[in-house]
């Protein structure tokens, strides 16, 4: 039961990495290779305020979305004037930079030896120590922040995105300042992200660097691209689909040794097959070309 | 003095980025992809060379060659089977990036799965260093310098001196010229993935045969690469050259100046400044960018 | 404010490109709800002077005027909210959008798309249900209306030119651009595309339209400006300036 708790846990986590990129990936076209480091963003902001400061949980969560967006606004300039390829590899930089700080800055994030001791999070005194009511506890930002991308998604605001994803120009041509719907875009996705850094700071009560990788960046996007981007279904069962993959092969007998190589390969195989053949993914709408 | 110890050090790892940066560069060029396996090739031909030289017992002269021979085969093999197929498509860049990202997944985790995720070396024992007016470095990385300069002076000279090299550049110039010229895009395209393995394959030996190798270093020798193109400028050979040798130094000083630690994010800061200020890269040329 | 129903003045306007003038001091006046027609040989400019009405690019030197206030140094985005709106000679729809998606996404001002105003959508659920029915009309009106849900990449290359100019009259622009309309759509089309531009001038808009079909121009434009390198050569009624036998020449070349 436990177990299974984890699962679902880990999954209410997920949703909204996975939703708030597809903003950016699958409405409005930006490949961006850096959601893990707002992802990361959230989490240590969280957790130095709730550590350092003790400040109490929602305050602290607060300040990290509210960081982490502003934050974004580093990368949103560069989408503004670069173009495919070369926005991907700023991404990839900005990526590259938050990390090597996260991991550097020694004197304020304790760099690789991570801060352990994260408090659990508390509600009006009550506190969340327990695995089933951190299970409802993430399930309750699962929720709003599927509402929040389901009205989103299906809004005039989601529909400027898709049209600025098939084609910037005729959308400028229409009257719409793409500057501001990409940069709300990445505003929002940012600040979704640091509610699920919050989520996995307070979940698992140590963070280190190592977590908020390019490849944990690389993984968010392979959920996106292999559960499909462009709608609300793609997205989760991406994330379903991959959270729980490594547990059927453990199930299977995959030595833990190997599962870890053997799970990417899965990955990149999928990827390589889907571009190819289904390039909208399991669930998704947009199919890339 | 320790400041040209750095710089001998910086143009010793120099060398390397260059090797991979000219290797993406004329690959980017011609044909526009954002080759991510370029990372894995960096890879993979230390791997053959375990297997022939370590596994094998295969002599370090034979096994070299064909260790470059699988690095350059696997780069054909990933145009020949992943990307030709999309070109039929006319899919658009997005497409081949992500398709280039399931490959070097694939490939990275392949290799760390016959061989470990840990760090293998081809031989042991301390490498013999050389004393050149006070700077003090390894055979190696003596060699890595000469053979990189060799083999750019080499690949300029083919580039404009030879039939063959002046139609590999008018075609990243302008295909659609070309092809109505009937020049055949295959070949031109699978010539130049040969190519850019090559360079990588070679980046890759060299430094295993100094360092050792790990499966997992390929993205950021990669993206080394691909910031040394940009800085450098994309549209000429020499660009990579140059910005190849440039990071090297500029990574080294950043150590020597303030510690290991924020050599990465100084790459990645000019990296950003760069897309933005100056796209064309150093000996690139100014261009109005039109909606 | 306009003078002698002018609603676009455009004043020794010049533009190059490396050592070309693609546009070199180019002299011109739309009249307000007149289709006006911008006729010459291949490269002589009529597309970028396209791009400088619009906003996507900037001139070096001179003035356009549109209703009165100077727009030659505005941003696109905002010249087109102003009521110029274009269609491109490559049609420019959103192929991955259902065609009632792609006249939707036109409506000026809609409050919906400031993310923080779905907050209080309810507010708004008259607003998109107006939208919505004005949509339904102007799909209704190029004669689309089964195929409100079709994905445009699915439609042939006149029906999507239609949906252009469905999406233009859904924007309530006052001039249009528009660039090469009957260029590449089946004979059969033809006429419905020209009976739309028609309509339009019923509607009182302004139209500015490049062509090459020498029929098109001489059936439905009013005024025709001929431009040859950069400059503008002739002006007049389309039997003024295609019957003039300097102007054929240029034109063919001979």
């Amino acid at each position: 039961m436990n177990y299974l708790l984890h699962i679902l846990i880990m999954i209410n986590i997920y949703i909204p990495l996975a939703l708030s990129l597809n903003l950016l990936v699958g409405y409005t076209g930006l490949l961006s290779m850096c959601h893990a480091a707002f992802y990361g963003i959230g989490a240590y902001t969280t957790t130095l305020l709730m550590v350092n400061l003790k400040v109490p949980f929602f305050p602290a969560l607060f300040a990290g979305i509210l960081f982490s967006s502003l934050l974004s606004l580093l990368i949103a300039y560069p989408s503004l004037r670069l173009r495919g390829d070369y926005f991907v590899l700023a991404s990839l930089g900005f990526q590259i930079i938050v990390f090597s700080i996260l991991y550097n800055w020694v004197s304020l994030t304790r760099g690789p030896y991570g801060i352990p001791g994260i408090p659990k999070p508390s509600l009006f005194g009550f506190e969340i120590d327990s695995l089933p009511f951190f299970f409802l506890f993430s399930l309750f930002f699962a929720g709003i922040t599927f509402l929040a991308f389901r009205s989103l998604y299906s809004s005039p605001f989601g529909l400027v995105l898709k049209c600025i994803r098939d084609d910037e120009l005729a959308t400028i041509a229409m009257g719409k300042n793409t500057t501001f719907f990409k940069i709300w875009a990445f505003v929002i996705a940012s600040g979704f992200a640091a509610i699920s850094g919050a989520l996995y700071a307070t979940y698992v009560t140590y963070i280190d660097p190592t977590s908020f990788t390019l490849d944990e960046s690389i993984f968010i996007l392979t959920l996106v691209m292999v559960g499909g981007a462009g709608n609300l279904k793609g997205p989760l069962s991406g994330v379903v689909f991959l959270i729980i993959l490594p547990e059927v092969l453990r199930f299977l007998g995959l030595p833990d040794t190997v599962a870890p190589n053997v799970r990417q390969m899965i990955y990149g195989g999928l990827i390589i097959y889907l571009m190819r053949k289904r390039p909208q993914g399991l669930l998704g709408e947009y199919r890339w070309r | 003095m320790i400041f040209f110890q750095f710089l001998a050090n910086g143009i010793s790892y120099g060398s390397l980025v260059a090797l991979v940066a000219v290797g993406f560069s004329v690959i980017y060029r011609t044909t526009k992809i954002f080759h991510i396996v370029h990372g894995v090739i960096y890879t993979i031909a230390s791997y053959f060379l375990y297997s022939l030289f370590v596994s094998l017992h295969l002599p370090l002269l034979l096994s070299l060659p064909l260790a470059l021979g699988g690095g350059i085969l696997t780069g054909y093999l990933v145009e020949r089977f992943i990307y030709v197929p999309l070109v039929r498509r006319e899919a658009s860049g997005g497409i081949y990036f992500l398709s280039s990202l399931g490959v070097y997944i694939f490939l990275v985790n392949l290799i760390a799965l016959i061989y470990g995720n840990e760090v293998k070396i081809l031989s042991s024992g301390i490498e013999p260093t050389v004393n050149i007016g006070g700077v003090i470095l390894t055979r190696i990385q003596i060699f890595q310098i000469f053979v990189s300069l060799l083999l750019f002076l080499l690949f300029f000279l083919f580039l404009n001196r030879t039939s063959w090299g002046k139609l590999i550049r008018a075609y990243a110039d302008d295909p659609v010229l070309l092809e109505t010229r009937g020049v055949n895009p295959y070949k031109v395209r699978a010539f130049v993935f040969c190519t850019g393995s090559f360079f990588a394959s070679v980046a890759s030996v060299l430094s295993s045969l100094d360092v050792g190798m790990d499966p997992h270093v390929g993205i950021g020798a990669f993206l080394h690469g691909a910031v040394a193109t940009i800085i450098g400028g994309v549209e000429k050979v020499e660009g990579a050259v140059l910005g190849g040798y440039l990071l090297g130094i500029l990574q080294s000083l950043v150590i020597w100046k303030t510690s290991a630690r924020w050599a990465e994010a100084v790459t990645f800061g000019l990296l950003i400044l760069f897309l933005l200020f100056k796209p064309e890269g150093l000996l690139g040329e100014r261009r109005r960018v039109e909606e | 404010m306009e003078v002698n129903g002018a609603i676009l003045e455009i004043e020794n306007l010049k533009r190059h490109f490396g050592g070309v003038r693609a546009v070199d001091g180019v002299n011109l006046t739309l009249s307000r709800g007149r289709i006006t027609a911008l006729v010459g040989p291949n490269g002589a400019g009529k597309t970028t002077l396209f791009n400088l009405v619009s906003g996507f690019l900037t001139p070096d030197d001179g003035k356009i005027v549109y209703r009165g206030e100077r727009i030659d140094k505005k941003p696109p985005w905002f010249i087109a909210r102003l009521g110029i709106g274009r269609i491109f000679q490559d049609v420019r729809i959103f192929h991955n959008l259902t065609v009632l998606e792609n006249v939707l996404s036109v409506v000026k001002d809609n409050p919906l798309e400031k993310p923080w105003n779905l907050l209080r959508a309810r507010k708004y659920r008259e607003f998109g249900k107006e939208i919505l029915e004005r949509a339904e009309r102007w799909i209704e009106f190029v004669g689309l209306a089964d195929k409100k849900d079709e994905i445009a990449e699915n439609l042939s290359y006149g029906q999507q030119k239609l949906v252009a100019i469905a999406r233009l009259l859904m924007g309530e622009f006052d001039l249009f651009l528009l660039d090469e309309p009957t260029a590449g759509v089946h004979p059969k089309m033809i006429k419905k595309v020209l009976d739309m531009i028609v309509k339009l001038k019923e509607e009182g808009k302004t139209i500015f339209v490049i062509e090459h079909n020498m029929n098109v121009v001489l059936e439905i434009s009013d005024w025709v400006y001929f431009m040859n390198e950069g400059r503008i050569v002739s002006f007049g009624t389309p039997d003024d300036v295609l019957g003039d036998k300097t102007i054929r020449a240029i034109y063919l070349g001979v």
